[in-house]
């Protein structure tokens, strides 16, 4: 009954040439993995609020880890196997070869997840994806660096560069505001930052309690406690749409130019390639163009503020 | 989920029926394949159609059919006072179900009609969140098996659980089926709860919405079409009755 | 590619020949609407009899073939405190058969999509090279409008193309492995009667068009009218109900999701066919929602599909098969979208010169 002449033969795309062209994240061979991620191994975990904890991850293959790099400013998905993935910014320093850090808030499924689990706990990361905040040519200029709430965490591995190459670059302000004292986070790093890596760092929060001795208000506030020199300065700026709106207007009107000033969109995403549409602002995905933009870019996003 | 470094525990659950015809709860006992090891996530304490032990320390109610009856109430709010987490199960528990029919009619005729000459105590349909707070709802007539089983995996492993908060359409469509507007029939798919997989409609009949609205309907929409099908409005209001599901939205349009 | 003609009975025997041989799929009858009109979809056939070649259009897409609604990514296997991820990209050959030009065309945009990028897709590409696909052209439907977006013809993507010349069919053989098949089977070179019947074909089918959208431009329109109020209107109508997306041949977004095995030593990690107007699209975790209004959803539908993505190079991705339009119970469809936002703007009362009549 069979006739073999007839039988369309089948291709196994694992063994095709095409298989071995594309980069795969840092990983030049396997190419066709783009499921797969580098299986980590949960190494501390930090309560940093009682909505926030930092994951110290370490990738378990060696070679794996050699191979992992990211620039400031990129994302990973972070797989909880069995319960989902999720994007999340790198939040520790790109010279780091042994650990990356991931600044974590509560949220949903695989976060809640995540806050159950312990030490020793295996996940898996893909990546890194996305683009980044141009330290380079912030080399030899002011830098101020916004931060509102959680947008500290991808604030953290710009914040390291800097630390790392400070000779590099002029004045750094850290601005960083929250909503109440208690949710400020990494406030066990300011004197390092300040004395050590001479970071002029202010914050502020809006609802101050009983113990709270700094500053209250907004955080555009603390715009006016520092000197602008609009004609060399750069701004990276994260945190609620909302609140990098008021921040890049105001930094603006003080002069800095729409392209000198660095933003971080957050939006859903599933795949983090370019595939799943599902983190499209205006015409552009901020998976693979994002989520660094500067703000002339953002500004002519639709939709993006 | 020892990759995460927790361990699970058997849930300790009770089923419990109220108005109703206890077709959710049998679900519980359906689907073979994967019977075994779903019963073994189960610690069960109370369940009148599998088994006569009763045990009152469970954690977890699920709790089937709508509430009728004045004693009913009592026996709910005893269920509510003992479990951590109570589940409204199946449609009748979450929106009155087949049940509320009777809600539409006078009282006296209902009770003639349905016990003739001995007469029964029995008040207008509740659903449980009108008498208790509920944690949870199941929907479905009767409940999908499937879903039940990913929702008890989700508690048991500790993860958050939801339902789909689009309509059957999605489901239906990605099932290939003909539409049933094509064929002619009102089908409250485009408005309903998707999770049941199109079931209904595959099997070419119209969706009478058991599993509630969809997340952020557009109702004023649907009526239009209906009409604009040239299809009975009568037929639609018929079909939006028939679980109970859309009284708000009926509301709006009077 | 190469040209040869066949019979229709020899064609027929051919494509029986390879229909039972392989897993098939095609168009076939599966119902009759409330007009009286025969409903087609892309299904499993056994033989060259169950093709109904002379088909108008089917509801869906043959989309679902290279893209499944559903698919299992990867799998994991729990053991002992670890995991292992499984991931398997192997698809049995299938032979597909009586694709029309413009669902030819929306596979070869997929391909721009899914496999020439950064990240190509496996799966995808599993699918489709293990894919024989024997088109068909045919005459359009009053409401087919891939001519304004130049997909009523097709010159790459399949392994074999049908044009109807009268008692044969003029073959553009585009595999080795379509003409190994048919070297099995009674063809002939064209004569130039052939030829000139095929240019006769084309012009017929070129002329039959009744519907036309204009496009040209559109991408800078949609820019400026981003704000217009005519996606709030549309979006009044709209049902959020995701048929359109569903039975769009390009449509392609999707969401993932994981779920643990009953028996809690495994999960599985599955991908779910979405789409743009679907309520929750582009809610994240905690529950804020990027796009709450039905208008703003369906705006993005029309986006991706006129305007085009940065990431695929900005090209329009609707092929002009209606399938939406016609699918669609509150009868929004993408002429009189368009047409409304061109009236929105070239009926502007402030302009300083009036409006052209509009055609």
């Amino acid at each position: 009954m069979h006739d073999m002449r007839f039988t369309i033969p089948p291709q196994d795309i694992n063994k095709e040439h095409f298989a071995e062209e594309v980069a795969d994240f840092n990983r030049k061979s396997a190419l066709m993995q783009t499921d797969r991620g580098y299986k980590c191994r949960i190494t501390n975990i930090v309560d940093l609020t009682g909505q926030e904890k930092l994951f110290q991850l370490r990738i378990v293959n060696p070679e794996e880890r050699r191979l992992f790099t990211f620039l400031p400013g990129q994302f990973l998905m972070l797989e909880v196997p069995g319960y989902g993935q999720i994007p999340i910014s790198i939040s520790s320093s790109t010279n780091n070869q042994e650990f990356i850090e991931l600044c974590i808030r509560r949220a949903g499924r695989v976060t809640s997840a995540l806050f159950q689990a312990g030490e020793g706990a295996m996940v898996a990361i893909r990546g890194p994806f996305g683009s980044s905040f141009p330290m380079h040519e912030m080399s030899g200029s002011n830098v101020i660096l916004v931060a509102g709430g959680l947008g500290i965490a991808p604030l953290r591995a710009p914040l390291y560069w800097i630390n790392e190459h400070r000779d590099r670059y002029r004045n750094v302000h850290l601005l960083y505001g929250t909503k109440e004292p208690s949710q400020m986070l990494f406030t066990y790093q300011f004197e390092e930052w300040k004395k050590v890596n001479h970071i002029d760092l202010h914050t502020i929060v809006e609802e101050p309690g009983p113990q709270w001795e700094g500053r209250t208000g907004m955080i555009t506030e603390l715009l006016q406690d520092i000197d602008i020199d609009a004609d060399n300065t750069y701004a990276i700026v994260c945190g609620p749409p909302v609140m990098f709106k008021f921040v890049c207007n105001r930094l603006e009107r003080e002069g800095i130019p729409m392209n000198r000033m660095f933003v971080s969109l957050e939006r859903r995403m599933h795949c983090g390639m370019g595939k799943c549409c599902r983190c499209m602002v205006g015409t552009t995905f901020t998976c693979v163009d994002g989520p660094v933009f500067d703000y002339w870019s953002v500004m002519n996003l639709q939709e993006a503020i | 989920m020892q990759h995460l470094g927790f361990s699970t525990n058997k849930l300790k659950i009770g089923s419990f029926d109220f108005t109703c015809c206890e077709g959710c709860q049998l679900q519980l006992a359906n689907k073979e394949e994967t019977l075994p090891e779903f019963l073994d996530l189960l610690d069960i304490r109370n369940f009148r159609e599998i088994s006569s032990e009763r045990f009152d320390d469970y954690d977890i109610a699920l709790v089937e059919g709508s509430i009728s009856r004045s004693d009913e109430v009592e026996r709910l709010q005893a269920i509510r006072k003992q479990a951590k987490i109570l589940i409204a199960y199946g449609s009748c528990a979450c929106f009155g179900g087949v049940n509320s029919l009777k809600n539409h009619f006078p009282p006296d005729e209902c009770v003639h009609e349905v016990y003739g000459d001995s007469p029964v105590e029995t008040l207008p349909v509740r659903r449980i969140s009108d008498v208790v707070k509920v944690d949870f709802s199941i929907p479905g007539c009767p409940v999908s098996k499937d879903e039940v089983e990913r929702i008890v995996v989700s508690i048991a492993t500790g993860a958050m659980i939801s339902l789909p908060k689009y309509p059957v359409c999605v489901e239906c469509k990605q099932q290939l089926n003909t539409c049933l507007f094509d064929l002619g029939e009102v089908c409250l798919g485009p408005i309903t709860r998707a999770g049941c997989n199109a079931v209904c409609t595959t099997g070419k009949t119209a969706c009478l919405g058991c599993r509630g609205p969809a997340e952020d309907i557009n109702y004023r929409s649907f009526r239009e079409l209906v009409k604009e099908h040239g299809l009975s409005l009568d037929e639609m209001e018929e079909k939006l009755r028939f679980y109970n599901c859309f009284e708000e939205f009926r509301d709006d349009e009077s | 590619m190469i040209y040869k003609v066949i019979s229709k009975e020899e064609f027929s025997r051919f494509v029986d020949a390879l229909i039972r041989e392989n897993c098939s799929y095609g168009p076939r009858e599966v119902d009759t609407d409330r007009h009286g009109n025969p409903v087609y979809q892309f299904r499993r056939v056994h033989s060259a009899d169950e093709v109904a070649f002379d088909y108008t259009a089917t509801h869906s897409s043959a989309k679902h073939l290279m893209l499944p609604y559903r698919e299992e990514l990867s799998r994991f296997r729990f053991s002992e405190g670890d995991w292992e991820q499984d991931i398997e990209y192997r698809v049995k050959p299938r032979l597909l058969v009586g694709l029309r030009p413009c669902d030819i065309s929306a596979l070869n945009i997929l391909d721009d999509v899914l496999l020439n990028g950064k990240f190509p897709s496996p799966y995808y590409l599993a699918q489709r090279k293990n894919t024989f696909i024997i088109g068909m052209d045919h005459l359009p439907l009053p409401d087919c409008f891939c001519q304004s977006l130049n997909h009523h013809t097709v010159t790459k993507g399949f392994n074999l193309f049908c044009s109807d010349i009268g008692d044969s069919y003029y073959l553009s053989v585009n595999s080795s492995k379509a003409l190994t098949y048919l070297k099995n089977f009674a063809i002939g070179d064209p004569t130039h009667e052939d030829d000139c019947r095929l240019i006769e074909r084309r012009k017929l089918i070129k002329q039959s068009f009744q519907t036309e959208v204009e496009v040209t431009g559109l991408p800078s329109f949609l820019d400026i009218e981003f704000d217009s109020p005519i996606w709030q209107k549309w979006g009044d109508k709209c049902l959020n109900c995701g048929t359109c997306a569903m039975v769009c041949p390009t449509c392609y977004c999707y969401d993932t999701s994981e779920r643990i095995d009953t028996d809690l030593e495994g999960a599985s990690r599955q991908k779910q066919l979405y789409s743009c107007n679907l309520v929750d699209f582009a809610e994240v975790a905690g529950g804020h929602n990027f796009r709450p209004g039905n208008g703003d959803r369906l705006k993005y539908r029309y986006y991706h599909h006129y305007r085009g993505f940065a990431e695929n190079a900005n090209q329009q991705i609707c092929v002009g098969c209606n399938r939406c339009g016609r699918a669609c119970l509150a009868d929004i469809n993408p002429k009189d979208v368009i047409n409304d936002l061109r009236m929105e703007k070239e009926s502007c009362m402030i302009c300083v010169s009036p409006s052209p009549p509009r055609t």
